[in-house]
């Protein structure tokens, strides 16, 4: 039974957990003050991912792209994942990067990493960013199967082959699970509903004894960790950062506000003679539709 | 002028030759954009429908009653379901085909190499699919589109232009609602013209918001190009294997109920008691319970029954979830964002209570409750109850 590798990608977002979080009188997120932390999705990532060190006893490596500080969230990614390798790539070539120029520092990452990957996790998308796209596209880099909105896997280490059910979401129809089958290599952004379940007693014992592990790892997270700047990574600088961009953001501005389209009747809250008067306007609006 | 990058390309997709809304809205809001810019740029420059199945040809030429001036189809069995590898070396092939693209319009067939616009779907399928697409054309994307304008921007970049001012001709301007709903930003995918490594960026691409653009009545008289488009199937793109497709039914369901209880971060002081009374009210007026996109991200901790049932994106109404149009729709401390505002504008009689009335959300109400929710849900439960009877008999 040969070795099972697996990489997570994940990325430091802004908490938005209240007290952390900090937004403009205009409603507009606060960066300075907000607090940051690995993001919601990259923690799904990163138990995906220790769901194989569990099942499979696969080693689990996990890479960044970020500021000096996003080591954090590599530490807590650890924690979760029980990583025996921690990739910080750091350099001010990267910054301003969208999507593309994103996924081709964390391929190249991934090249780097010193076992060859069969598995590649990342999260559904950024809870700041929220597009979605760096998982497929770094995917399509690495040449390595995508399989999106994963809710389970389970992987055959004989045959080298992954399992997957899929969580597939369109517009006017209903939700189909989709059940597939790959060869590996494979890529998964995982789904937010995704959760692992450990249905053995040695699945069990193996989950408290990685867990354990994973917290002794992530207090000495350092020995661990490489940060890699651009000339180390040995990246293509036009494909990175913002040569390596095809898109700008051109302006950010905010929502114009839109013409009242209702125009509202103010009621004081605190006077149940006035709520009651509300309560007979939601009746009678109830009522009126039905006529129609 | 020959020009390299021509015509519009959109994405469908359908389930078993039923075409997705969003679909049909894509075809429309091209439709749109090219006669705008046909116009401008005394130009013939089309809407060209890309959809890829099995025995979808007939179908595929509804596209052109929907808007578009040409379809090219490519129909194979083993494209029946959409599976991402071979989908996207095929939407690929059929963007870089010069054969197929000179199809499309004889008379630029000799100079033409790309789409100079591409549209797919913000979902699902066409999120991944669209990013796949775009890497392997290493061209642009922008996701999550709900308002798109075509202009010449003048403009001097460190990068793009290196520093000197150019003019960028025919740009897509992409706006996408951010996270807050509170700010659009505008992307632009640009050539770099910097002499340094001078690249072109083309498709420029974006995926589209399902529900926010309106389709177009068909019209049966209107007349298009249907293209056959013979895909290069290699081995090695179908490695995927699908085992079993399962419909699904959701907890959550926005069609049936007549009224919607909603609650955004004005839960705040009191979490766990604010969505419990929300739940009150929900009950009492047998309403299903949304929330706006920021709850879905759980920034306040409550026990973990109301989290995993209530915080959950399957709950989000706006443009990132679900679009209802409930009889009535109660907002307990939603401040109106305009991306929770899409979700639920349809509604036919809204009310809100918030305490600020400054809120956006009341200019979106029909009755603004200026109040707490902890102080104004109780009373409203109250007097419903005194009503119960007349409520909800139907």
């Amino acid at each position: 039974m040969g070795q099972l590798n697996v990489a997570v990608i994940i990325k430091l977002e802004p908490d938005f957990s209240e007290g952390n979080v900090s937004y403009n009188p205009d409603g507009t997120l606060n960066r300075a003050e907000t607090k940051n932390t690995l993001g919601p999705h990259s923690e799904i990532a990163a138990h995906a991912a220790f769901f194989a060190k569990v099942m499979y006893d696969a080693k689990i490596s996990i890479g960044t792209m970020g500021p000096p500080i996003a080591d954090l969230a590599l530490q807590q990614a650890q924690q979760i994942s029980d990583a025996e390798e921690l990739h910080l790539y750091s350099d001010r070539l990267f910054a301003g990067a969208d999507t593309l120029g994103t996924a081709e520092v964390l391929k190249t990452g991934i090249h780097k990493m010193k076992e060859k990957m069969d598995i590649v996790f990342s999260g559904h998308r950024a809870s700041d960013g929220e597009t979605g796209q760096t998982g497929p596209q770094t995917a399509w880099k690495l040449g390595f199967t995508f399989l999106g909105n994963v809710v389970s896997y389970t992987v055959d280490v004989e045959t080298r082959t992954v399992h997957a059910k899929r969580l597939i979401s369109l517009q006017g129809t209903p939700d189909v699970l989709e059940e597939i089958e790959a060869p590996l290599p494979v890529f998964i952004s995982i789904d937010p509903t995704y959760k692992s379940s450990f249905n053995k007693i040695s699945y069990r014992l193996a989950f408290h004894k990685y867990r354990k592990e994973a917290a002794e790892r992530a207090e000495k997270y350092k020995d661990y960790f490489t940060m890699f700047n651009a000339q180390e990574l040995g990246v293509d600088e036009t494909l990175v950062g913002l040569p390596g961009s095809p898109t700008i953001v051109y302006k950010v501005e905010r929502v114009p506000k839109s013409t009242a389209t209702r125009h509202a009747e103010i009621i004081d809250g605190s006077d149940p003679e006035q709520i009651k008067k509300v309560v007979t306007k939601m009746k009678e609006a109830l009522a009126a539709m039905v006529i129609k | 002028m020959a020009e390299k990058f021509r015509h519009l390309y959109v994405v469908i997709e359908h389930e078993d030759g039923e075409f997705l809304p969003v679909s049909l809205e894509m075809i429309g809001e091209a439709r749109r954009l090219m006669d705008d810019f046909n116009s401008k740029y005394s130009s013939k420059e089309k809407v060209v429908a890309v959809m890829l199945g099995h025995n979808i040809k007939d179908v595929s030429k509804k596209l052109i009653e929907y808007g578009a001036d040409a379809v090219i189809y490519s129909d194979n069995p083993e494209l029946k379901d959409v599976r991402n590898t071979i989908y996207t070396k095929v939407i690929s092939q059929i963007a870089q085909d010069t054969k197929t693209l000179g199809e499309v319009e004889i008379e630029y067939a000799s100079d033409i190499q790309r789409p100079r616009y591409m549209f797919f779907a913000a979902d699902s399928i066409g999120r991944h699919l669209s990013s796949t697409v775009l890497t392997e054309l290493e061209s642009g994307l922008a996701s999550d589109i709900n308002q798109l304008v075509i202009e010449d921007i003048e403009m001097s970049h460190q990068q793009k232009t290196a520093g000197k001012k150019e003019i960028y001709a025919k740009t897509l301007e992409m706006y996408r609602p951010d996270f807050s709903g509170f700010l659009w930003t505008t992307i632009l995918c640009l050539d770099n013209r910097n002499p340094s490594f001078p690249r072109d960026y083309h498709p420029q691409s974006c995926s589209i918001i399902p529900g926010v653009f309106e389709q177009l009545k068909p019209n049966s008289s209107r007349a298009g190009k249907i293209i056959g488009f013979t895909p290069t199937i290699d081995a090695q793109d179908l490695k995927v294997k699908i085992l079993s497709r399962q419909i699904i039914e959701s907890e959550v369901d926005f069609e049936t109920p007549r009224t919607i209880v909603s609650f955004g971060r004005g839960i705040k002081e009191e979490p766990e008691q604010n969505i419990k009374l929300v739940e009150q009210l929900a009950k009492e007026l047998n309403a299903e319970i949304g929330i706006t996109l920021p709850i879905s991200k759980k920034p306040f901790p409550v026990s973990s029954s109301l989290d995993s049932k209530y915080m959950i994106p399957d709950r989000v109404i706006g443009t990132s979830g679900h679009k209802t149009s409930a009889m009535l729709y109660i907002a307990a401390g939603v401040s109106g964002a305009m991306q929770h505002v899409w979700g639920m504008k349809d509604s036919g009689f809204v009310v809100a209570i918030n305490p600020d009335e400054d809120a956006p959300i009341k200019d979106e109400c029909d009755i603004f409750i200026k109040g707490r929710m902890e102080d104004v849900i109780p009373l409203l439960i109250e007097e419903i109850k005194k009503q119960i009877q007349i409520m909800e008999t139907a």
